[in-house]
C-alpha cells in the first residue's frame, strides 16, 4: 500500500509469471530554491538551470570572485556549457557578490 | 612509535577541539540540523518511494539521510540516501522492455532481460554503499562539491546475479582489460560526460561479492536507488555502484573518460591525503573505503540527567575487512572503553555497536567514537585533507547538555 501513493504510480500488467509486465514509475517533486535578487541574476538563473537545479549553488561554501570565475570556467569548459564570455564575467561577479565569503 | 604518535595527534587535536567545545549546542531534539550547522537550512523533503530526507540538490536529486536511521545495521529502502550525477534521470521503467546489454569483446553479446537476469544462480551479500564525498561540507579549509553530512551512506542486503556469472555467460575474453558499466541516466547536452564507471576485469573475476543487485532489503530497488538493477561493489566507494543499469560492455584496453579521469580520483599517497590547502602531485582512482564509525544515538545537542544511564548506539564499517572494536571516551580520548558489538552481517556490512554511559557531573560533555578493522585500521584525531573531499574518517563526536 505504501507504494501507491499519488507520487508512485506501479502498474502491473497481466502477466504469467515474476516479475514481467512490471513498469515502475515516479514524478520528481519541482525544484523550490530561488536566488537572491540582483544584477546578473537572470543570466545566472537561464545559464545554470541548462544542466542543474539552483541548489547546486546556494549550497556550496561562500567565495570571492575567483572561486566563482573558477566554477562558471569549469561548467563551459569541462561540461560544454553554452555561456557567452560577457555573460560568464556577469554570473561570476553575481555569484560572489550574492554568495560570497561567509 | 605509533602510541607517541597517536598521543601527540590527541594533544594537537585537544587544542582545537577546546575552542569547538565553546560552540553554544541547541537542545530541540527533532531534527540534527538544530545541532549541526551544516545541515542548518536544509529542508526535509519526501520524494517518491523515500521517507522524509535531507535535501542536497533537486535536479540531479541529491537526497541525504538523518543520523538517527544509523543507529541499527540496515538502513531502510525508503530512508536510503540518493545521489545522482547527471539529468535526466530514469523516472519509468517498462521490465518488458528493459534490457542489460553484454557487449564488447565477448564471444555471445547477451541483451538480458530482468526474468534471465534471475535465471543466474542469486547472491546475496550484506554491504555499505557510501558516497566518496560523504561528510565533504565539514572539510576544512572547505572544498567545493556536494556538501553532504554524514548522510551519504547505507547498508542493505543486496541480492542479485554474480557479475562474474554474467560475464562468463558472454564469454568475455581473457585479453580483456576493463569493464564499463551504464546506466539510463544520460546527459542533457552531448557536451556533459554521460556517468560510465570501469571496473578491471581481473578483480571482477576474482571476486564473488561483485553483484548485479535487483533486490534490496528483499524488495526491488526503489527507483532512486538503481530500479531495476543496480552494480554492487562492496567495499568499495558508491561511485562504482552503477545504478539504472543497462550496458556492461567489455574493453581491451583502460577505460579513462571523464568520471574515471580525471573525476573520482584521489592524491596517490598512503593516506590518500596532502597537506592541506594543497594539490596533489599524482592521482589515482578512489577505490576502498576508509574506517568510520558513529554514535546516531542519543542525537548530538540531547539533554541527559547526571548519574543516569545512558544508552549509546550507532554503527561502524570499513572497506572489507570487517569491524574488530569499537571504542567510546567520554574524555576526549585520554581512556577509551570497548562497546559490545551487534550481530556480525558479513565484513562488508554496517556492524551495530551499543554502550552504556553514565555522566558523573553536570555541563557540557563530549562523547567520541572510533573502530578498528581486520587489518588494525582506525581513525585519526585529526581529519585527513585531499581537494576533492573524499576519504573522510575523522573520529566522529557528540556533545551532550547534562543536567
Amino acid at each position: 500500500m505504501r507504494l501507491l501513493t499519488a507520487a508512485v504510480a506501479l502498474t502491473l500488467v497481466v502477466t504469467s509469471a515474476g516479475v514481467a509486465g512490471e513498469t515502475v514509475s515516479i514524478t520528481l517533486p519541482p525544484e523550490s530554491i530561488a536566488l537572491d535578487a540582483g544584477r546578473g541574476m537572470d543570466q545566472t538563473q537561464t545559464s545554470c538551470r541548462m544542466c542543474h537545479s539552483l541548489d547546486y549553488i546556494t549550497t556550496q561554501p561562500g567565495g570571492g570572485t575567483a572561486q566563482w570565475q573558477g566554477v562558471v570556467t569549469k561548467m563551459m569548459k569541462v561540461y560544454g556549457a553554452p555561456i557567452s564570455d560577457q555573460d560568464a564575467k556577469l554570473i561570476a561577479e553575481y555569484l560572489a557578490t550574492h554568495y560570497g565569503p561567509r | 612509535m605509533r602510541d607517541r604518535v597517536d598521543e601527540v595527534s590527541r594533544r594537537r587535536f585537544l587544542l582545537t577541539a577546546g575552542v569547538a567545545a565553546a560552540t553554544v549546542y541547541g537542545c530541540r531534539l527533532s531534527f540534527a540540523a538544530d545541532v549541526d550547522p551544516l545541515l542548518a537550512g536544509r529542508q526535509l523533503v519526501r520524494y517518491p518511494e523515500k521517507t522524509d530526507l535531507i535535501l542536497l540538490t533537486a535536479r540531479p536529486p541529491q537526497l541525504e539521510t538523518p543520523l538517527s536511521y544509523f543507529d541499527r545495521a540496515i538502513t531502510p529502502n525508503d530512508a536510503f540516501f540518493v545521489r545522482y550525477h547527471i539529468f535526466p534521470i530514469p523516472t519509468s521503467v517498462d521490465l518488458d522492455q528493459w534490457r542489460l546489454e553484454v557487449k564488447g569483446h565477448v564471444d555471445k553479446p547477451l541483451s538480458l532481460s530482468m526474468d534471465d537476469l534471475k535465471r543466474f544462480p542469486p547472491a546475496s551479500v550484506t554491504a555499505v554503499v557510501q558516497c566518496s564525498g560523504n561528510s565533504r561540507g565539514r572539510f576544512a579549509p572547505r572544498v567545493l562539491g556536494g556538501q553532504w553530512g554524514d548522510g551519504a551512506m547505507g547498508n542493505a542486503v543486496w541480492t542479485g546475479a554474480r557479475l562474474q556469472d554474467v560475464l562468463k555467460a558472454a564469454g568475455a575474453r581473457a585479453s580483456a582489460l576493463d569493464v564499463t558499466f551504464d546506466g539510463l541516466d544520460k546527459p542533457a547536452f552531448p557536451s556533459v560526460p554521460d556517468f560510465v564507471k570501469a571496473l578491471d576485469l581481473q578483480r571482477i573475476m576474482s571476486d564473488p561479492d561483485v553483484i548485479v543487485a535487483y533486490e534490496m532489503n528483499g524488495q526491488r530497488l526503489p527507483m532512486l536507488n538503481g530500479f531495476p538493477a543496480r552494480l554492487v561493489v562492496p567495499g568499495w566507494y558508491a561511485t562504482y555502484w552503477v545504478k539504472n543499469l543497462s550496458e556492461i560492455t567489455v574493453l581491451t584496453d583502460r577505460f579513462e573518460k571523464f568520471w574515471m579521469k580525471p573525476g573520482y580520483r584521489i592524491p596517490d599517497t598512503p593516506c590518500g591525503c596532502v597537506e592541506p590547502g594543497t594539490a596533489p602531485k599524482n592521482t589515482v582512482p578512489i577505490t576502498r573505503m576508509t574506517v568510520r564509525s558513529f554514535i546516531a544515538s542519543p542525537a548530538s545537542g540531547t539533554r541527559v540527567a547526571v548519574n543516569q544511564p545512558v544508552a549509546l548506539k550507532g554503527i561502524a564499517f570499513d572497506g572489507g575487512y570487517g569491524i574488530r572494536e569499537v571504542q567510546v571516551s567520554d574524555n576526549l580520548g585520554l581512556t577509551w572503553s570497548r562497546a559490545t558489538l551487534g550481530p556480525d552481517h558479513g565484513r562488508y556490512s554496517f556492524r551495530e555497536w551499543s554502550a552504556t554511559w553514565r555522566p558523573t557531573g553536570a555541563g557540557n560533555a563530549r562523547l567520541m567514537v572510533r573502530a578498528v578493522n581486520g587489518i588494525g585500521e582506525s581513525q585519526g584525531y585529526e581529519p585527513l585533507w585531499n581537494p576533492a573531499g573524499y576519504l573522510r574518517n575523522v573520529i566522529e563526536q557528540i556533545a551532550l547538555v547534562v543536567d
